[in-house]
């Protein structure tokens, strides 16, 4: 052996060296007292009415409950804080009957009095809750009928009304705490909530710490206690599952699931969620007024393509404008608008668009799951069919102003957008996005689709007590807007966590939240 | 002496005044409503109405300076949009883990930079010289959020020697410190050898030699004090930049630092926290300057002030 190659030599043994090193991974080992979960955000308050973002709203779930809870598997409205509850004919009065011996974690009884203030505090247009208008329409006074029983009367019927209560916004807080807390409630809640964690330290921007409710009225959880660990970089996130410094770790970097997926050591938990993504096109501008050109559009992409290749199947391609578990979703074309790139140039040359046209794309980075990258791939399926589509993007701030200028000054032609709704209701998405009084600025329905069909629909839907009914308006709307073709409609996202191999039990909701307080170790 | 530093401290607050309207005006001139980004994408149009008057941001552009002025002067910087804490409070628990983190890898940095310096101008084209100029240029071209991930994955995911992320322990500052040291230290062991290498070429150094000090005392004493000045202006100017927060290595090693508020704000449109925090940084660079421009006086006494 020359002398080059024995120094390779050196080198070599000196790296298995360091690699025999290593310590065995995290496992066989016992229960540990805490819970660590690795999160991508910290929060901004931890004041249940100042919710605005899922994440934090998962945290607060921890430590914050509401009257009812929504049950996934079952897609109904179960018990929580409330055990039962009855709704008049006319669906202007419910009555709930709260839960008996829950107390609050700085000991003061929850009752009816403390269910009271928390809606009259919701409604005082003093508190910051963002949520007010989706979540809380139509309520006009909360009343006490005695020590556990509370009344809300609506002014008008709310057929959302029970699964908007499940939402963490509307979380039940005691009015001791609130006052002991005042100004400083959202950013030290201490004491105020029923839930099976006691909020107990949030570090800013570096930690979340929560322990187990000693008094709790349920099931008691696994942990002792659970920390949330701001960690803003996904690879960061992956890289600390990977080292078991945390064992939950939320949305690792798509480009890696596959790997994950296939990894010994952790576990990919994934499912399927609310949030639909999809290309607006500007309704009112140039070629997009013409529905056939909107058709056509449908008919260039190939969904299912962008998905397995750019997206690591981290989605399912949507057969409606209201995504699958939704209340009121009525599937229009299985698989969607098919790929049909010579059905598409007809459609065009009908309209007069024979040679295309040129186009404006914006796409986020990195709001949705390989936005950015899965645009350029559609603009390239856009070419096929001679629409020259240019992809720009621009951060989140300016992105939101730009899509939510008023039509007469919108310079947007054609836009990503994803669009979830806190509760499984086809009325968030399609009351919110097709709904004309819901143009910019009023709204966010910037796609400035107009149709006094399904105006008229929508508002029936979200009035309309009577649960078919209901159901049959939402399908009729679907349809208009499905061939409409307002969007180009494409799929709904999957929501994702990795955990330690250890870690069981962790499930996804389809509202993006992971579902982990009664998580076991094995 | 005393003169020249009330002088600079004046002009530094003249600067610093400077500041606040050039921030203000410039977080304001990029689009963006702060009022729609805290309130989210699902709050109705009066919510995120009530939310803009609740800012300040329905009054005129003069008169919100004004209010933000007059409340600096009484030491306040107003209250986060996002959280509604002071934003003081919101600084001063980020500047701790900055300020730390800054000081290790300056203080790496100088270590490591100067040795690796002082190592190549003696010895000249050796292999010495070789390694520690690689190293430095590598220092200075490897993007931190790669380094630090490899560091990642070799200590923390192969070796289980170290955390990945996150601030507390002295152990989860060690792999920070170096993706964060890395980059001045090149810089440094750059400057410290060429500075040298001229130094040791002058006159005085031949004469030592000749009248028989030893080479580490001619090194030493005689070459690098003379050669330390370009290399304090950079240890400064590193320091400076240190202070200022590492967004990346921040980000990568979830380290909850001002760099990281900096950006979160910048992301939320949150003025009060942006402006207060740019504040703080254009303050501590003035401090760190003035300190070593004062260095330069106890280095070299040909420098004086007054």
């Amino acid at each position: 052996m020359d002398k080059r190659g024995a120094r390779f030599g050196t080198i070599v043994a000196l790296v298995a060296v360091v690699f025999s090193l290593r310590s065995a991974p995290a496992g066989a080992q016992a229960v540990p007292k805490q819970l660590r979960i690795a999160v991508g955000i910290d929060a901004d308050t931890l004041d249940p009415a100042g919710q605005t973002t899922t994440t934090v709203a998962n945290m607060v779930d921890y430590f914050f409950e509401t009257l009812v809870d929504m049950d996934y598997a079952k897609n109904e409205v179960g018990p929580r804080l409330a055990t039962q509850w009855q709704t008049s004919r006319d669906g202007l009065t419910y009555t709930f009957q709260l839960r008996q011996g829950v107390t609050f974690h700085d000991g003061t009884p929850m009752t009816a009095a403390a269910v009271k203030s928390t809606f009259d505090r919701l409604l005082d247009p003093k508190t910051k809750v963002p949520l007010r208008g989706a979540l809380l329409a139509g309520i006009k006074t909360v009343d006490v009928v005695d020590d556990t029983t509370v009344r809300f009367s609506m002014s008008q019927p709310n057929p959302l009304l029970l699964r908007n209560l499940t939402y963490t916004t509307t979380a039940i807080i005691s009015p001791a705490a609130l006052a002991r807390a005042g100004d400083r409630f959202g950013l030290a809640p201490v004491g105020a909530g029923t839930g099976p964690y006691t909020f107990k330290e949030w570090r800013r921007g570096e930690s979340i710490l929560v322990e187990r409710t000693p008094t709790y009225w349920g099931k008691k959880p696994s942990f002792e206690e659970v920390l949330f660990q701001v960690v803003p970089d996904a690879g960061t996130r992956e890289t600390m599952v990977l080292a078991g410094n945390v064992h939950l770790a939320m949305l690792p970097p798509a480009p890696d699931i596959k790997n994950l997926r296939k990894n010994p050591r952790v576990t990919l938990v994934e499912a399927a969620t609310d949030r639909v993504i999809f290309l607006a096109m500007n309704n009112q501008w140039g070629p997009f007024k013409d529905a056939r050109v909107r058709q056509a559009m449908n008919y260039a992409i190939n969904k299912k393509a962008l998905l397995t290749s750019i997206l690591f199947d981290l989605g399912t391609v949507e057969a409606s404008a209201c995504p699958a578990m939704m209340f009121g979703h009525s599937p229009m074309q299985e698989g969607g608008w098919p790929y049909d790139p010579a059905k598409a140039k007809q459609l065009l040359a009908e309209a007069g668009y024979r040679d295309g046209f040129d186009v404006e794309f914006l796409a986020p980075k990195g709001r949705y799951i390989q936005d950015f990258e899965f645009a350029q791939g559609a603009a390239a399926q856009l070419r096929n069919v001679k629409i020259r589509a240019t992809v720009s993007t621009m951060d989140w701030p300016t992105y939101v102003a730009t899509i939510t200028q008023p039509v007469d000054r919108s310079r947007t032609q054609l836009f990503i957008l994803g669009w979830a709704w806190v509760v499984l209701d086809c009325d968030g998405v399609l009351f919110g996005q097709f709904h004309s009084s819901q143009q910019p600025p009023s709204g966010l329905a910037s796609a400035f689709y107009k149709s006094e069909k399904v105006d008229d629909l929508l508002v029936k839907a979200r009035t309309t007590v009577d649960v078919a009914q209901r159901a049959t308006l939402y399908k009729d709307a679907q349809t208009q807007i499905w061939n409409d073709a307002p969007w180009v409609f494409l799929w709904s996202q999957k929501w994702y966590v990795a955990t330690v191999k250890n870690l069981e039990g962790v499930h996804i909701t389809p509202i993006e939240k992971w579902d982990a307080i009664y998580a076991t170790w094995k | 002496m005393g003169r020249y530093i009330v002088h600079r401290l004046a002009l530094a607050l003249l600067t610093l005044v400077g500041v606040t309207v050039v921030i203000f005006l410039l977080i304001r001139l990029i689009p963006g409503d702060p009022a729609r980004i805290i309130a989210g994408l699902l709050a109705s149009d009066d919510e995120v109405r009530r939310l803009r008057v609740d800012l300040g941001l329905t009054h005129p552009l003069h008169v919100q300076y004004l209010i933000f002025f007059t409340g600096l002067l009484h030491g306040n910087l107003g209250i986060s949009a996002a959280t509604r804490a002071p934003v003081l409070e919101e600084i001063a628990l980020r500047l701790r883990p900055t300020v730390l983190l800054a000081v290790s890898s300056i203080a790496v940095a100088t270590l490591m930079g100067l040795a690796a310096g002082i190592v190549s101008a003696t010895r000249r084209y050796s292999i010495l010289d070789y390694v520690a100029m690689t190293l430095a240029v590598l220092g200075v071209s490897i993007p931190v959020f790669w380094l630090g991930l490899m560091l990642m994955l070799l200590f923390a995911v192969y070796l289980h020697w170290l955390p990945a992320g996150g601030y507390g322990t002295p152990a989860s500052f060690i792999l920070p410190t170096i993706a964060l040291a890395a980059f001045s230290m090149g810089i440094i062991a750059r400057i410290t050898r060429s500075s040298l290498l001229e130094t040791l070429s002058q006159d005085y150094v031949r004469t030592a030699r000749a009248k028989g000090v030893p080479r580490h005392g001619v090194v030493l004493r005689h070459a690098l004090k003379n050669a330390l000045i370009p290399v304090l202006t950079v240890i400064g100017l590193q320091f400076g930049t240190l202070l200022g927060g590492a967004v990346l290595t921040e980000t990568t090693f979830a380290w909850p630092g001002m760099g990281r508020l900096l950006v979160n704000s910048i992301l939320s449109r949150d003025y009060p926290v942006i402006q207060g925090i740019v504040l703080t940084f254009a303050a501590m660079f003035a401090v760190v300057n003035l300190l070593i421009d004062l260095l330069y006086a106890y280095v070299d006494p040909r420098i004086h002030y007054g």
